[in-house]
């Protein structure tokens, strides 16, 4: 209130103008990129529900022609989509779980323990992160199929789910979240004589939550997203988690487009909701996983 | 005094055994799959390179020292062959793809700093950018097929800018000279949030006051970009310039999605040549010595990437 001048009023106002100007330049730039970064998403909604009309045509339409769920039927009964559904959701419920448990535990002494060999372990896990693993896939596959895991439907689910457990972003982001905790804590209940164990369950666990659920949602995308190694290590169609199944339905009834639509929304829904809903921790993992 | 020292020291090295018992059985199952799934693979993928695998006899080797090297580069007793031209033309459409990564970290620190404010629906936004990285390859390549149609979006907007034939629009996914740039427009679509995402977490850590303070002193925004900005950021580009310049040298599953290397082998990539070798013709000894040969060329890579990102610190 102290520059009542005319001048200083109208140098306020230019300044006002080129604020809103800029605004309006920041939003024109956000909602260009975000229709670019949504419409192949719409479109496939849209295809998904069309049931007449051109699928591709100029201009293309974002309106379904004679709306239902007809298409979503259709792939129903073409591949076994159900089933690998259930899969996907298998695979994602033992591999998010299994790499808490190995990521929770492994990363506990690294953080809170002196022991011998700590350092090695440490340097050994960094290493693996530059080392070339080009071969990975065709050493993973011999090494599942000499398990014998090939061999049985529990043993295929295992081969695909066994080999993520090994991330290291997930062991730096739970060691990162312990060497956050007080070591006072630990000290005080090392004193009063709980073993090591109870204190992992009892006040490091609770205490990491956020962290969890960082690497809960990180490998439950991951999870539900890869597909190669399940195409390489499954035999049976029926086995196939939704992702590996997109590859073999359009590989297969490529010419039904509204079909593969309506499979490729199946597959989406359930990670965009997951993602929407626990954004927060996944961006939260995200930065941490480089970060670490 | 000295045996109280010693007794001390005893005990620390009691204590110390037992911590050291705890923590490995703590470790065991992380231990145990990393040795399988991440140090196996390394040591025996090294092995195989040197050698052919059995199929039949479970996967039983023998090793024939250089010859898959051989039969790679052409010389030795394949030397009246010449290189493998599969490969070597793979190689050279992976090094092309590089090209995609000055396009997404460019693109990704300018949008970073665009939604790196608080204006209304700006989380919204973010959003938005961010779901074609939590969308899988095997949905993104399915989408990216029908957006490239002959009739798709992308020649709607082609044709009518005039850049393609209205009457008679073509696939760019069939267009030998332009599949592989339509591919890594794809790449940079799915990777663009990836990176934003983690530019902005470095925007955050830069101190405000420095750039009120340049603003201050007379800097214009071009000035406190360069000379605030990017030097604060010069972790992170470090960082995701070399994650996304190894990436783009692996580049596979773009590939296997939308065009399985073709048209006429023009999307053709080192990765997809070693997928080819081993999961094609079960040649799992050769596709690891091309996987060698790769694995050469991204660490150098990613050498000249550090190089070019350190920066000058005496500057």
């Amino acid at each position: 209130m102290l520059n009542t001048t005319p001048e200083a009023q109208t140098l306020k106002r230019k300044r006002q103008f080129q604020k809103r100007l800029e605004n309006f330049g920041v939003y024109t730039i956000l909602v260009l990129v975000a229709i670019l970064s949504i419409y192949p998403f719409l479109w496939t909604l849209r295809t998904s529900f069309s049931t007449s009309g051109g699928i591709f045509e100029f201009p293309p339409s974002l309106i379904p022609t004679d709306p239902s769920f007809k298409n979503f039927l259709t792939v129903t009964e073409i591949v076994p989509i159900l089933r690998q559904a259930l899969n996907s959701l298998i695979i994602c419920f033992f591999g998010v779980v299994g790499a808490i448990i190995v990521a929770a535990l492994g990363a506990y002494p690294l953080a809170k323990m002196k022991f011998w060999g700590r350092d090695a372990i440490f340097y050994a896990l960094i290493a693996t992160l530059v080392l070339p693993n080009e071969a990975g896939l065709i050493v993973n596959f011999i090494t599942v199929s000499r398990l014998g895991l090939l061999a049985t439907d529990i043993g295929q689910y295992a081969a695909v789910i066994l080999p993520a457990f090994g991330s290291v972003a997930n062991v730096f982001l739970m060691r990162q979240a312990y060497l956050g905790i007080p070591t006072e804590l630990l000290e005080a209940a090392r004193i009063d004589g709980a073993s090591e164990l109870r204190i992992w369950w009892s006040i490091m666990l609770p205490l990491t939550m956020p962290t969890i659920a960082a690497v809960s949602i990180l490998q439950f995308v991951a999870f539900w997203n890869s597909f190669l190694w399940a195409f390489i290590v499954m035999r049976d169609r029926n086995l196939y988690p939704l992702s590996a199944g997109m590859l073999d339905l359009s590989g297969a009834f490529a010419t039904n487009t509204r079909a593969v639509s309506a499979g490729a929304v199946i597959m989406m829904i359930p990670i965009l909701i997951v993602f929407l809903f626990f954004q927060r921790y996944f961006m939260r993992g995200l930065e941490g996983a480089v970060k670490g | 005094m000295i045996e109280t020292s010693f007794d001390r020291k005893r005990g620390e090295r009691g204590r110390v055994l037992r911590d050291t018992i705890i923590a490995y059985i703590f470790m065991l199952p992380m231990l145990v799959v990393k040795v399988l799934f991440t140090f196996w693979p390394i040591i025996f993928g090294t092995l195989l390179a040197f050698a052919t695998v059995n199929i039949g006899k479970g996967f039983s080797l023998e090793f024939v020292g250089l010859k898959n090297f051989e039969e790679l580069f052409g010389f030795g007793s394949f030397a009246g062959r010449g290189p493998d031209r599969d490969f070597w033309y793979g190689l050279t459409n992976s090094l092309k793809y590089i090209l995609v990564v000055p396009f997404i970290q460019f693109l990704s620190i300018g949008l970073a700093m665009l939604v790196n404010r608080t204006i209304p629906l700006i989380g919204l936004f973010r959003t938005a950018f961010y779901v074609p990285v939590v969308t899988s390859f095997s949905v993104v390549g399915l989408m990216w097929q029908w957006m490239y149609n002959q009739y798709g979006p992308i020649n709607f907007i082609l044709t009518s800018l005039g850049l393609m034939d209205a009457k008679n629009p073509s696939n760019i996914l069939n267009n030998p000279f332009l599949a592989l740039w339509a591919i890594m427009f794809v790449t940079l679509w799915k990777g663009l949030g990836y990176y934003m995402v983690l530019y902005l977490a470095g925007l955050q850590t830069i101190d405000r006051s420095l750039e009120e303070a340049a603003v201050i002193d007379g800097a214009n925004r071009w000035q406190v970009f360069w000379h605030i900005t990017i030097p604060g950021l010069r972790p992170t580009i470090l960082v995701c310039s070399l994650l996304s310049t190894i990436s783009a040298i692996k580049v596979f599953e773009e590939i296997f999605t939308m065009t399985a290397g073709g048209p006429a082998g023009s999307t053709y990539t080192a990765m997809f040549f070693i997928y080819n070798k081993s999961f094609g013709d079960y040649r799992f000894g050769y596709a690891a010595a091309a996987g060698l040969v790769v694995a050469v060329v991204s660490m150098f890579f990613a050498f000249i990437n550090f190089r070019l990102t350190r920066g000058n610190d005496n500057a």
